[in-house]
């Protein structure tokens, strides 16, 4: 075969540019450490991912360090919205519950498959705040356009993961004891210093609480209802930039219950 | 009297001419979805409901990559392989029987899809041309394919049986060129396809029907892709050959070289398939390991496009220089550019040049997270597919149309303002698609406008991108027009006995310089399964042992339903009588050698 000496030099030629591309590549993984979406995690059961995944969520597992499991599913993810502190450094899992899905954060290079059975997962810096819309690039049905969530990387100092969750009385007799009970959780990994402050009526009280790294505290708040007197009384419950409020109902003689059956939930 | 194909072939000319239709009529369908989509996803002007979007994406999907490029290529290979060996097919009915084995799987394809877009008739194939499950398109959409692609394999078989029989004739020639080339596509389309058949027969088709539970939706997805790569070469490579065989003659000169042509297409036939897993970079479940082996092998599958680069820009420069063009480039003036054939497949490789930068990028399997699912794949695909093969096409009619039907070209003129239009109108269209893609809007999606954010653009502005995006689809749309246009003047004109004489070019190095080794299809067909096997079996067995053969336990996402019930009782009901008379006759045949 006798080949012309300039279709040699193009050959030559190709054959550098391939191997010139296939170290670039290995560079971009091994010297600057971009890592491909593997089989690193093991495999789920898409039907009990309660067990196998457990709730959407984002966990603080180190000093920066978070973990975010996200469930994609027609149409929604879940958290939504996703909220990291700036200046961390975040692993995500994501998983789907019934099609293939994608996770794609608009603007960065997260962007992976979502595969019903396999979790997908990466870790990704964030250095600034700033807010990313995610967006399924995945056809997934019908309304596969609508599916979208948010990414929230907030400045560090505003950034907690506390929980506040109030159990109060509707409805009391004059005279009887209306109670509150108050639970903060700290998903943080540090202790959390705060102050938990109850108002109702005029009436103000405030309570120092401590809660450690990843657990929930416990409070309660009690008001005599004859100091309210008959009628609604607004409430409010307030940790950090957190708030509860409900209305409380004092009356002069408690109905029976489940006299009108509509009242059932 | 002309020497034209139908002089020669007159059975085989109505054969390939009614395959060429066929593809025009997809081809035109295609057209009207894509201009309605284009129209849909920027905004501009929609009159479907959103959830209809997918139906029609369908549609373009599977009208436009398997039906007008399949039929038509079927239709180039039939051409190629009785002009090269120069015998007519072995039996003219059999060619029949796989144009229409691929006829009746193409509208049992296209009805579930089209059936999606009216309330009226409860089917859906509503799955995009991927089918990913565990989204169930209706079974007559699996069971089209699977005939359309049993059609092609005995296309196939109908070409090896014809090479057969013209090697024992002729038993120490050379196989002619264009015949090879045929040849070892098929190879290569055998192997491609067992993947899509084994997806579809194994898993999809019986879980649609009901009779298993579950797929593996990582399993399956694999397997496409097993054949989902290689496809683009199938498409691909009839384009290349009527570069290697025909732009040389269009150019008035020769091919630069037979040997390389040849060794270009052993190389496609050995890398096309051990790629698949590229399309599958940002897929959990696989290692990385594996990715980097499927990237290594497409970064060498770039060798024989490059090669074929060079062959071909140096057969045009020889006909230049034929033509009387001197200069270092001053002979491209030489060329023959108010010729649509040429002028359009010229244009074509112009903006394959460009794919081939696009496709670097989408190979790098870390620069991939950057664009995967993005419009720029979009954008991407339509310069290879939508336009160096289909631009190479249509220009190809051309000179085809008028070969198989007898007739002269209804319109020069009107033809090199098609493959110019379409030339600009790609320009602009896979432009601000690559653009797009790279903000990160996706693709396949009706409205990529969302509540929660804005993309935001370095240069222009979103509407800006659309407004281009939009404006390259109307000119798309006007160039097809003024090709049907063409299509159907020279359809209705009459009879010619001056048409150019049927042909391809020769080439300035032949065959007799090429190693003997090279047609030895037996040898590479050989390493082809052994680099496949490579590539695949160990992602496969971990993706089978990580989910298991029928994947966990999800339940389907009918795209429809109903209708299932009834089709599963037919095909199930035909799969028995088929099995118990198959027993009769063994039994029959049985006994008849015992006694
Ligand atoms: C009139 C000319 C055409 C126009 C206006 C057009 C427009 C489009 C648009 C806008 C999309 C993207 C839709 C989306 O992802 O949401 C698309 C997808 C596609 N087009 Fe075209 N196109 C044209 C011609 C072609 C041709 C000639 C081919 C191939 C031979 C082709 C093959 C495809 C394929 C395979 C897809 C992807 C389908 C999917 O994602 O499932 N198109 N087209
Ligand atoms: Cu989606
Ligand atoms: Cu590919």
């Amino acid at each position: 075969m006798n080949i012309h000496s300039y279709e040699k030099l193009w050959l030559i030629a190709a054959l550098l540019l391939i191997v010139g591309f296939i170290a670039t590549i290995t560079y971009g993984s091994v010297g600057l450490g971009i890592a491909m979406i593997d089989d690193s995690e093991d495999t789920v059961n898409p039907g009990s991912l309660d067990e196998d995944f457990g709730e959407p969520r984002v966990e603080h597992v180190g000093e920066n360090e978070y973990e975010a499991y996200v469930i994609a599913q027609t149409f929604t993810y879940r958290p939504d919205p996703i909220e990291v502190p700036a200046d961390s450094e975040v692993t995500f899992y994501v998983t789907s519950r019934d099609v293939i899905h994608s996770f794609s954060v608009v603007g960065t290079n997260v962007n992976t498959m979502v595969i019903p059975g396999e979790v997908s997962s990466m870790t990704v810096e964030f250095d600034d705040p700033g807010e990313y819309g995610i967006v399924c690039n995945e056809y997934c049905g019908d309304f596969h356009h609508t599916m979208e969530g948010q990414l929230h990387v907030v400045p560090e100092d505003e950034f907690d993961m506390t929980e506040l969750s109030v159990e109060a009385d509707d409805e009391v007799e004059l005279g009887d004891e209306a109670t509150f009970n108050v639970s903060v959780e700290n998903g943080m990994l540090d202790d959390l210093e705060t102050t938990a402050s109850f108002e109702i009526g005029d009436e103000t009280v405030e309570e120092e609480i401590t809660v450690a790294g990843e657990s929930t505290e416990e409070t309660t708040f009690t008001v005599d209802s004859s100091d309210l007197g008959e009628g609604d009384h607004d409430w409010t419950i307030t940790v950090d930039d957190y708030e509860e409020s409900g209305t409380l109902t004092v009356v002069d003689e408690l109905e029976e219950e489940n006299d009108g059956g509509n009242n059932d939930e | 009297m002309s020497n034209a194909y139908i002089d020669q072939f007159p059975a085989e000319a109505k054969v390939v001419k009614a395959l060429f239709y066929s593809s025009f009529v997809a081809l035109a369908l295609g057209g009207v979805f894509g201009i309605i989509q284009t129209l849909h996803r920027t905004d501009i002007y929609r009159f479907i409901d959103s959830a209809n979007y997918y139906s029609v994406l369908t549609a373009h999907g599977v009208f436009m990559v398997i039906t007008f490029t399949i039929f038509f290529l079927v239709g180039v290979f039939t051409w190629a392989v009785t002009t090269s060996l120069d015998r007519e097919v072995e039996d003219i009915r059999f060619t029949w029987a796989w144009v229409a084995l691929m006829s009746i799987g193409t509208v049992m394809a296209a009805v579930p899809i089209l059936a999606g877009l009216t309330d009226s008739i409860d089917m859906s194939a509503a799955v995009l041309f991927t089918f990913y499950a565990p989204l169930q398109g209706h079974p007559l959409f699996y069971l089209g394919l699977v005939l359309f692609v049993v059609g092609t394999w005995v296309a196939g078989a109908d070409w090896f049986r014809s090479w057969w029989a013209w090697k024992k004739e002729n038993p120490d020639a050379r196989i002619p060129l264009p015949t090879f080339m045929v040849l070892t596509t098929m190879i290569m389309w055998y192997i491609a396809t067992m993947g899509v058949a084994t997806s579809i027969l194994v898993f999809l088709l019986p879980w649609s029907l009901g009779w298993i539970e579950t797929v593996n939706p990582l399993l399956t997805r694999t397997l496409f892709w097993f054949f989902g790569h290689p496809v683009v070469y199938f498409w691909l490579m009839p384009a290349y050959m009527m570069w290697y065989v025909m732009l040389p003659k269009f150019s008035g000169g020769k091919l630069f070289s037979d040997p390389l042509a040849r060794v270009g297409f052993v190389l496609f036939l050995l890398l096309s398939t051990p790629v698949g897993i590229h399309h599958q970079y940002l897929d959990p479940g696989i290692s990385e390991g594996f990715k980097f082996i499927a990237m290594t092998n497409t970064m060498f599958l770039l060798l024989p496009s490059l090669l074929t680069a060079f062959t071909v820009v140096a057969s045009m420069e020889h006909g230049a220089r034929q033509r009387g063009g001197t200069g270092y480039f001053g002979w491209l003036k030489a060329l023959p550019w108010r010729d649509p054939v040429f002028a359009g497949m010229a244009l074509a490789g112009l903006l394959f040049a460009a794919a081939g930068f696009s496709g670097m990028v989408n190979a790098g399997m870390n620069i991939n997270y950057l664009v995967h699912n993005s419009l720029w794949v979009v954008g991407h695909f339509h310069l290879t597919v939508g336009t160096a093969v289909a631009l190479t096409f249509m220009a190809v009619s051309y000179w085809f149309i008028p070969q198989v039907t007898g007739k002269e070209l209804w319109n020069r003129s009107v033809a090199l303002v098609q493959v110019v239009l379409w030339f600009i109108g790609m320009t602009f269209m896979t432009n601000s698609m690559h653009r797009a893609g790279l903000i990160g809007m996706p693709r396949r999606t009706a409205e990529p406008q969302y509540e929660g954010f804005e993309f935001e653009t370095a240069v222009g502005s979103v509407g800006e991108l659309d407004a281009q995006i939009a404006l390259g689809g109307v000119l798309l749309t006007l160039s097809l027009v003024l090709f049907f246009a063409n299509i159907i003047g020279t359809a209705f004109g009459s009879r010619s006995d001056t048409l150019p004489d049927n042909g391809y070019a020769e080439a300035l190095s032949g065959s007799d310089d090429a190693p003997r080794v090279l047609d030895n299809l037996k040898l590479w067909t050989a390493i082809a399964i052994v680099l496949v096997i490579f590539a695949y079996s160990l992602p496969l067995l971990s993706i089978v042992d990580r989910g298991g053969l029928f994947g966990p336990d999800i339940p389907p996402l009918p795209v429809s339903l109903e209708s299932v019930t009834f089709l599963a009782f037919a095909v199930e009901h035909v799969a028995t009588v088929a099995l118990e008379s198959a027993g009769n006759f063994a039994q029959t045949a049985l006994s008849g050698v015992i006694n």
